[in-house]
């Protein structure tokens, strides 16, 4: 077996901090994240080992929750995002001819939309929750593994082995599950952990504009929250309260990305060697 | 030269066409949305129900739901090209009015932050691809992979606590200092310019991670090209490699995602706005948004997909005069 | 001028084992001397031509290289800045990517002079300008960006480029790389003529033999990093020494569009695993003991220095002057009839030497003098320089296990009695070689390598049983069985019907190669030998008339006799539009 490159290991070990928490979270939270476990604003105490916010919940205890929604955002959101891009840009790729000059024009034109602006409008017209959160993503970031996808079906299907396959009279399901799957298998992890950690930062994003699911507190809701309460930064309460849960997010989102950098790596050995 | 005209002709064409999509979208999302949202405002059994009659009646003739579609798509088209955005619920104001008072503050911005982030990006992505492998070039990916993975957010209260609270030297929040009555010009750009400093510079750290990232990687492999072999063996002076042929070929990526660039520093703003209470697009955004000010919302997201369009279409003519080989296919 | 003296570049792979490209390469270019590299793709031909523009990142580098005394190696990057382009200039071979694409092509022939010679930008390209028009580019070529020149177009630019500042030596990488013919030839007159004009030595470094003998006076041989055979271009290229040079020359397409392509066996090392001793062993087909273990030095061998340790390609068998006097009895008195008369002949290793003539012109017999099985009555057969005249006992023991024949019918060679087991197992029951299970593996590998069945069955069938084309390959494995190093094939397929005849002539040439062996192939048919053989002798009445490489004997045939056999050879496709086109040597 080869050795873990670095960025892997970092990218797996956070994944599965983070993962082992959210599973966990009703035996490692000290408190009901929903309960009124003490006084409002309370500064850190043994009892309260990040406070309490301004209506007396444990934070620590909201911190730990929020892992979950973190976590099924990324999970669903990101396969969302690659099981659109995978097929569209499969079918394209394979299909090529009209079908493939359509769905590009499709991708190029939501490419070049301004995303954040339209998902606002989106969950603003949808209503804020959880599901639209995810649905709004898959649906607006597709085009992104759309094309990487394609652009790695097009080579394959023109490769010898494909087009001997089909000699051989291998039908179209055939030939997809037997030499184009295993070839884009790497891409599509690739593209399932990028969408995730966008995925991730678009829902922080979004609680923390007021467009998240109001009960399901994720880590941008509680950053939202802290903001709201006027002058937070004139004191160190932020430090414990509005920190926290952005450190959580930049890590989770940090663990994405080497993870990604890590397949990447796998993808385009090319990059590992020093030039000349 | 033919060709490159019609090359220019059909990219014109293609952002007009975006542009049209983006504004259907805009007149046919809140129509069609389950629940009719916009049928709520003026239901008095819903709690979206707009009470002021005279906004109501505002939107009443805005919408004009009880008519045929397509004259209301027709009424909505002739009042996006005369100016007419709607009106805000919540302000009681017609939306252009409301966008065209954001507007600057919001382009002064990411503007700012735009400028300094591409140059700082360019310089140290060449530098830093220059010297790919040495220990410069890797603590300057470290970092600033580190830099395009933090929210803005969490930079900006990091900013607003040191240099706000604890420091003191800048105003934490607002685009000027509240009421203030300038005496000349240069005390108003003074006082602008401070307020400006913080949100500015949080913003162009936001950016400056992924362009620095998109510079020093394309520099390493155009480095690797046989033009910089040839150049090398032509024996011309360092300077002149790094950036006469190297930095002059990694600029068309980097021009290339210019307008993806623009994207992402508005995202930026919308949240920075909102953590420094910047009178801008962004902040606009929040407050639409926690009032359900759908008029303002959708208002905003139609000039802000206008200037990112623009920001494409200029991005791709700019590529089009430093790559000689863009229009001619 | 320039002296390079034990060249050595290595590259590290993540700071580990090394990988050494050219290693301890020596030679000297005179001014307006030029000096040919050759050697197959990855051996190391393009890592030597950067090296002398100091290319490399230093600490790759030993050896040195001087330019007019003044030591280059070890220069830091300023100071070589000053010596590329002034005084020696590069063309690269990937053509297609050396522009950078975003400058008019104009501007990228001045820059050099700008920067070098301090010319302003409109200076710069009205030198450029004047130099395109030397290459033969206009001036439009100049305005326009690379993207838009055709191939040849960009390699004259790049050309004109070097040209700028008047370098003293020019390095040409692949000059004609990825250009049809007619604008290679073109290409190698310009360069022919730049040369003669402005007294540029070149440094030709290519795979291209007929480029290189058409621009230099001298060559160089390059193997696996290694320098092989250096010496005048004329008589490397005409009498190759060492072994690889001599597969080189012959296994390519462009020297002898007549015949197939004849590979060297096996494949170039991995540069990053060099065998030991000398690098081409595992590939020679001379390769002895020492071979495996010492690295064979550079030394002089018949005016060229050659690195091998046998000197060079060595003579696997020399015939002097052989006669042979038949006296024919016909009723009347024993008249003598010279079927063989004086003839003389060498063949070397791996080398398939045809032997041509009509029925009577002595050949036939001239073949079983060669193996022993016929005495001459007059000079002597030498064969890895002893002296087999009259071999007998031990040593004609020895020299069946060297030379093996293989006759022309088949029925005639096989007792009917024997199954195919026992006919190919004969000469190892004969010579005792190995104990019986040996015996049977050997017969069974032998087969196998003549494309034939091992079963049982196929041992156990008698050679009525056997079509002619298996009867022959039987044949061939009892001849090879013996591991021969040189196989005599008298008229090995004339008993075959023309498809089998072309399967078994292929069978034989893969074979040849495969093992390494040399052949005389004696037939009457011109056109079929030209398709395998090295060098092709020709008889006639006893007496050799004629005898060169293969492919000048048949395009252009000196002596009448060859002629006639020309004329009566089957014509179909033997003169192509190629034969005209050839290069010659
Ligand atoms: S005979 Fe030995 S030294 Fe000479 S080329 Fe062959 S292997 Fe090398």
């Amino acid at each position: 077996m080869r050795r873990l490159p670095a960025e892997m290991a970092f990218g797996l070990g956070i994944l599965a901090l983070f993962g082992a928490v959210a599973l966990l979270a009703p035996v490692v939270a000290p408190y009901d994240p929903h309960a009124f476990s003490g006084q409002p604003l309370e500064r850190p105490s043994r009892a309260h080992p990040l406070g309490t916010n301004d209506v007396g919940h444990d934070i620590l205890s909201e911190l730990l929750y929020g892992a979950r929604v973190s976590l099924t955002v990324a999970l669903a959101a990101g396969a969302g995002t690659v099981l659109l891009g995978t097929l569209v840009g499969g079918a394209a790729g394979y299909a090529g001819g009209w079908v493939d000059r359509v769905l590009m024009r499709l991708v190029d034109g939501m490419m070049s939309l301004p995303r954040l602006p339209l998902i606002i409008l989106l969950i603003a017209f949808l209503g804020a929750g959880l599901p639209q959160t995810i649905l709004v993503i898959a649906l607006l970031f597709w085009p992104t593994t759309a094309r990487v996808i394609r652009a790695q079906v097009q080579s394959v299907r023109t490769r010898g082995y494909v087009r001997m396959a089909r000699l051989f009279g291998g039908g179209p399901a055939y030939v997809f599950l037997r030499h184009i799957l295993p070839a884009i298998g790497t891409l599509v992890a690739h593209g399932l952990v990028v969408s995730a950690g966008t995925a991730v930062a678009i829902e922080a994003g979004l609680a923390f504009l007021g467009l998240g699911d109001p009960t399901a507190k994720s880590w941008g809701l509680m950053v939202r929250f802290a903001l709201n309460l006027p002058g937070l930064f004139l004191t160190d309460r932020w430090l414990w309260w509005a920190l926290p849960p952005a450190l959580c997010i930049t890590l989770l989102v940090l663990a994405l990305t080497f993870l990604g950098i890590g397949l990447e790596r796998r993808l385009n050995p090319r990059l590992n060697r020093r030039w000349q | 030269m033919n060709r490159v005209f019609q090359g220019f002709v059909g990219r014109v064409f293609s952002y007009l066409f975006s542009l049209w999509v983006i504004l259907t979208l805009n007149f046919l999302l809140p129509r069609l949305m389950p629940g009719d949202p916009l049928a709520a405002l003026l239901d008095p059994a819903s709690s979206d129900y707009v009470f002021d009659p005279e906004v109501r009646a505002a939107l009443e003739a805005y919408y004009g739901l009880d008519r045929p579609l397509l004259e209301q798509y027709a009424r909505y088209l002739v009042g996006i090209f005369t100016g007419d955005l709607g009106r805000s619920i919540r302000l009681s104001r017609p939306v252009g009015e409301l966008v065209a008072s954001r507007l600057p503050w919001t382009l002064l911005l990411v503007g700012t932050a735009l400028l300094l982030s591409s140059a700082l990006a360019l310089v140290a992505g060449t530098e830093a691809g220059w010297r790919r492998g040495s220990r410069t070039d890797r603590a300057l990916v470290a970092v600033h992979l580190l830099l395009a993975n933090v929210p803005v957010y969490l930079t900006g209260m990091l900013f607003i606590h040191l240099f706000g609270a604890r420091l003191g030297w800048l105003p934490m929040a607002g685009g000027r200092t509240p009421f203030a009555r300038y005496e000349t010009l240069l005390a108003a750009a003074l006082d602008i310019g401070r307020h400006l400093v913080l949100p500015a510079l949080t913003l162009t750290l936001g950016m400056l991670g992924v362009k620095f990232l998109l510079v020093r990687n394309t520099m390493v492999t155009v480095l690797g090209e046989d033009f910089m072999l040839v150049a090398r063996a032509k024996g011309l002076p360092e300077g002149r490699l790094k950036w006469g042929h190297g930095l002059r070929n990694a600029v068309l990526p980097f021009v290339a995602h210019l307008a993806a660039h623009a994207g992402m520093a508005i995202t930026g703003a919308v949240f920075i706005e909102t953590l420094f209470n910047y009178p801008g697009m962004g902040r606009l955004i929040f407050e639409s948004v926690t009032a359900r000010d759908y008029p303002v919302i959708q208002g905003v997201f139609l000039v802000v997909s206008a200037v990112v369009l623009t920001a494409n279409l200029a991005a791709d003519l700019l590529n089009a005069r430093l790559d000689p080989r863009v229009l001619e296919g | 001028m320039l002296v390079v003296r034990d060249l050595r570049v290595t590259f590290s792979r993540d700071g580990k084992s090394g990988v050494r490209a050219v290693d301890g390469v020596s030679f000297e270019l005179a001014r307006g001397g030029a000096l040919g590299v050759i050697g197959e793709t990855g051996a190391g031909k393009t890592t030597l031509a950067r090296a002398l523009l100091g290319l490399h990142p230093p600490e790759c580098v030993q050896g040195s290289v001087r330019l007019d005394g003044r030591e280059l190696a070890g220069l830091s990057e300023e100071e070589w800045r000053a010596v590329r382009w002034r005084r020696i200039a590069l063309v690269v071979q990937s053509v297609g990517t050396a522009l950078d694409p975003v400058y008019r092509v104009g501007e990228q022939i001045g820059e050099p002079m700008r920067f070098h010679l301090g010319l302003s930008p409109a200076e710069a390209w009205a030198r450029a300008e004047e130099l395109a028009r030397r290459v033969g580019l206009e001036p439009r070529h100049l305005c326009a960006y690379p993207h838009q020149l055709s191939g040849g177009e960009k390699q004259r630019a790049l050309l004109a480029m070097a040209l700028g500042c008047n370098p003293e030596v020019l390095v040409l990488d692949e000059p004609t790389s990825g250009q049809d013919m007619l604008s290679r030839v073109r290409l190698l007159d310009l360069l022919a003529d730049l040369r003669r004009e402005r007294g540029t030595a070149l440094l030709v470094v290519s795979h291209d033999l007929g480029a290189v003998a058409r621009l230099t006076e001298e060559v160089a041989v390059l193997y696996a990093g290694k320098l092989v055979e250096v010496g005048p271009t004329e008589a490397v290229f005409g009498d190759p020494r060492h072994p690889y040079t001599w597969g080189l020359l012959h296994s390519y397409p462009d020297m002898d569009t007549a015949r197939d392509l004849r590979s060297i066996r096996g494949l170039p090392p991995d540069p990053a695993h060099p065998p030991a001793g000398c690098r081409f062993h595992p590939r020679c087909t001379q390769a002895v003991e020492k071979c495996r273990h010492e690295e064979p030095p550079l030394v002089e061998v018949a005016g060229r220095q050659v690195a091998c340790h046998l000197g060079g390609l060595q003579t696997l068998l020399r015939a002097e002057s052989l006669r042979k006097v038949f006296f024919v009895d016909n009723g009347g008195p024993r008249s003598p009839l010279e079927a063989v008369r004086g003839v003389s002949l060498e063949i070397r290793e791996g080398e398939v030497v045809a032997l041509v003539g009509e029925t009577g012109s002595g050949k036939t017999t001239l073949g079983r003098m060669l193996v022993g099985l016929l005495s001459p009555d007059g000079g002597r057969v030498v064969l890895e320089g002893r002296d087999l005249t009259a071999a007998q006992g031990e040593k004609w023991r020895w020299l069946s296990r060297r030379v093996q024949l293989i006759p022309q019918d088949p029925f005639d060679a096989v007792s009917p009695r024997m199954t195919v087991d026992q006919v190919v197992r004969e000469p190892l029951d004969i010579q005792k070689v190995g104990a019986p299970p040996e015996r049977e593996e050997k017969v069974r590998q032998v087969l196998k390598a003549v494309g034939l069945p091992t079963d049982p069955v196929f041992l156990s069938l008698h050679a009525h049983e056997l079509s002619g084309g298996q009867l022959q390959r039987v044949v061939i494995a009892r001849a090879l069985v013996l591991e021969p190093k040189l196989l005599i094939a008298d008229e090995p397929v004339a008993m075959l019907d023309p498809s089998e005849q072309a399967r078994v002539m292929n069978l034989l040439k893969e074979i040849q190669v495969e093992r390494g062996l040399a052949m005389l192939l004696i037939s009457h048919d011109l056109a079929l030998v030209r398709k395998v053989a090295d060098r092709i002798l020709v008889m006639h009445q006893g007496r050799i008339v004629e005898e060169g490489p293969g492919s000048r004997v048949v395009t252009r045939p000196i002596h009448e006799h060859t002629r006639a056999l020309l004329e009566s050879a089957p014509r179909i496709g033997v003169f192509t539009a190629e034969d005209a086109e050839e290069t010659e040597f």
